[in-house]
């Protein structure tokens, strides 16, 4: 099978070959630079800086060499402008707090404020106020909360769409010749288009824009799902009807070229339990979602893929109801995630994209033997009959050894009975 | 006068306008700022506590009601302190070093506030250095330490073990939390107790002062 079919195979629950293996396809399912100068250097490859091509959690590119090295099969496409609002282009370097250096947007502008902190600005413009922060010694940035004084009589569901408009036509050629490019190689494409992450709360602050409106403020969002609701309900009418529409441009422009969409990144679940309740979802989410994942698979060969952190086992019959394909990060470590039981429950009508190693404690602070057996046994429980795509459960954050994430693909290559790398 | 059983509804419901308006209220009436706290925003947090564990209340709910007895708490604070009343105990909170999320943190303080405790909160990306300056100057009896980030979670190890180097670990109990954290990484790194929620966190504040 080629990477391609090996994806599409586990995509529609049939056994593939082997099992396929994601690394840097999306924002959720990536690897922190300094870890991919790591694995660089661990492979032999040529001694380059690393491209960030995600400069919020500060993610690395995974270039051909790289991805041939690990056995990647999927490639990614993703939206022209990044987190801070500008494009990846004009590439120049920068040296980490770390000292690392590698290379970012020409218009990755920042500061550095009397403490160390490294402050950074939507669309590179120096003149407007930072919109997110690394500290000192930090490995990624935050949003810094930009939230304008509330008038409740005033609030205008407009002012939480500026985001949320019309595709341009430029960025649907842009989208289409990125979509081209990932799928000349072989692998499977998933494209991250933008404009369906209803509620998202990495995207609520808006760091990319320069003076954001309405409600941006991180916890005054949460309360506006309880407070405010008919609100929220508002802004996500209007964001799905723009969102369809822009997809409708995109697929007359790229076709079925892409094998999966990332829809939207709405974490519901926390370690121990849920944001909001099954009703809640059921209210506000699972309406819009359903449009979404209808217009996608009436119109589109594309399968369509929901991340969300946390514990959702009680979630994932509504996310299934709701139409969507996959399930991403699956996170195991969280409460009542057991992988057997997930696989058991749910593996026949949704796909897991992750799971396939716990981020927060096995794979930073294990040992590379602890690696390999999780990752074995998690590739035997997940496999089972396709709808397993292999993935760490997140991306793999700065400080993990690189001695565990080559014991993790190593442990990927010795399941699937793939001679591993030298 | 006014209908005091309104403030604990008004917390209950995260009504922050109307916690504020009753509070006052009560303030011009002359009615003690003890008997709000103890009588109707304590026992507001504890059935705000219970609903969350039992599921009827989640993170936006915990947020409105936090927002709502502290808008209360903020008109009361300054009485308080004039009038010397004794709190259930002072806790020094904060998130560590190099970590600048605060979310959790927050709902864990506004509930140890809910629970009467006397929190003084130091913000994100707290140096140990600050900790202990807050404990030297402030003499808490607990100090909270959050941390979401698995990269940030070696900086509560350092916090403690640069309390222990001041010399001023012995004299408070410490407690952690934040999403990567266990029960078992707590006792690693020397702490007295972990909270898996914010509720938790105020059951196990309770235990340990009493226990001091």
């Amino acid at each position: 099978m080629t990477s391609k079919e090996r994806v599409a195979a586990a995509l529609n629950h049939r056994p593939p070959d082997r099992v396929p293996i994601d690394f840097g396809s999306t924002t959720v399912t990536g690897i922190h630079v300094s870890c991919v100068a790591a694995l660089r250097e661990h492979y032999g490859l040529e001694r380059r800086p690393v491209y960030v091509h995600e400069p919020s959690q500060m993610l690395g590119r995974l270039d051909e060499d790289l991805k041939q090295a690990m056995g990647v099969d999927v490639n990614g496409v993703f939206r022209r402008k990044t987190m801070f609002g500008f494009s990846c282009e004009n590439w120049k370097l920068w040296r980490t707090p770390q000292g690392l250096e590698v290379l970012v947007p020409g218009a990755f502008e920042t500061t550095t404020g009397d403490n160390g902190d490294i402050y950074i600005y939507p669309e590179g413009d120096l003149h407007a106020p930072p919109s997110a922060r690394m500290p000192a010694e930090g490995y990624f940035f935050d949003a810094i909360m930009r939230q304008e004084p509330i008038v409740e009589e005033q609030l205008n569901p407009e002012d939480n769409l500026e985001e949320f408009q019309p595709i341009a036509d430029a960025d649907v050629a842009s989208l289409k010749a990125e979509v081209e490019a990932a799928a000349a190689g072989g692998r499977a494409v998933v494209a991250t288009f933008g404009g369906t992450a209803f509620g998202d709360i990495a995207l609520v602050p808006a760091p990319f824009l320069k003076h954001p409106k309405g409600i941006r403020d991180i916890a005054e969002w949460y309360m506006s799902l309880s407070s405010r609701r008919d609100y929220v309900h508002a802004i996500f009418a209007r964001q799905c009807e723009t969102g369809i529409a822009n997809l409708a441009k995109i697929h007359a422009a790229v076709g079925d070229l892409v094998d999966a969409l990332f829809i939207c990144g709405t974490d519901f679940g926390t370690q121990s339990g849920t944001f909001c309740s099954v009703n809640t979802f059921r209210d506000l989410w699972l309406p819009y979602y359903r449009h979404v994942n209808r217009w996608v698979h009436a119109n589109t060969s594309w399968k369509t893929f929901k991340h969300s952190c946390g514990s959702v086992d009680r979630f994932i019959p509504s996310f299934i109801e709701a139409g969507f394909d996959i399930l991403n990060p699956v996170q195991c470590s969280a409460a009542n995630m057991d992988a057997s039981h997930l696989k058991a429950d749910y593996g026949d009508r949704i796909v897991f994209w992750g799971g396939g190693v716990d981020t927060q404690k096995v794979l930073p602070f294990g040992t590379p033997g602890e690696v390999r057996r999780q990752v074995l046994e998690r590739c035997r429980i997940f496999s089972a009959g396709g709808g397993f795509v292999f993935n760490t459960i997140h991306n793999v954050q700065a400080r993990t050894p690189v001695e565990n994430i080559v014991a993790m693909i190593e442990a990927v290559h010795e399941f699937n009975g793939v001679a591993v790398h030298a | 006068m006014p209908e005091l059983r309104e403030l604990y509804d008004a917390i209950l419901n995260g009504d922050h306008k109307t916690s504020a308006a009753v509070t006052r209220e009560a303030i011009d009436a002359g009615i003690e700022p003890m008997e709000l706290v103890s009588g109707y925003m304590v026992p507001a947090m504890d059935e705000v506590g219970k609903r969350f564990e039992c599921e009827d209340y989640f993170i936006p709910e915990l947020l409105l009601s936090a927002r709502a007895m502290k808008a209360a708490l903020e008109l009361l604070r300054p009485l308080l302190a004039a009038s010397g009343a004794k709190s259930a105990g002072r806790v020094v909170i904060g998130t560590v070093k190099g970590d600048l999320h605060d979310i959790g943190k927050n709902i864990v303080g506004a509930m140890l506030e809910g629970g009467g405790f006397e929190v003084i909160d130091l913000g994100a990306d707290v140096a140990p250095q600050k900790f202990i300056a807050a404990i030297k100057e402030r003499n808490p009896q607990l100090i909270c330490l959050s941390a979401l980030l698995t990269v940030t979670m070696p900086s509560m190890k350092t916090t403690i073990e640069a309390f222990k180097e001041a010399g001023v670990r012995d004299g408070v109990k410490v407690i952690v939390g934040g999403a990567p954290v266990t029960a078992e990484f707590a006792r690693e790194i020397g702490a007295d107790g972990f909270g898996e929620n914010a509720t938790a966190a105020v059951a196990l504040a309770r235990q340990l002062l009493q226990a001091a």
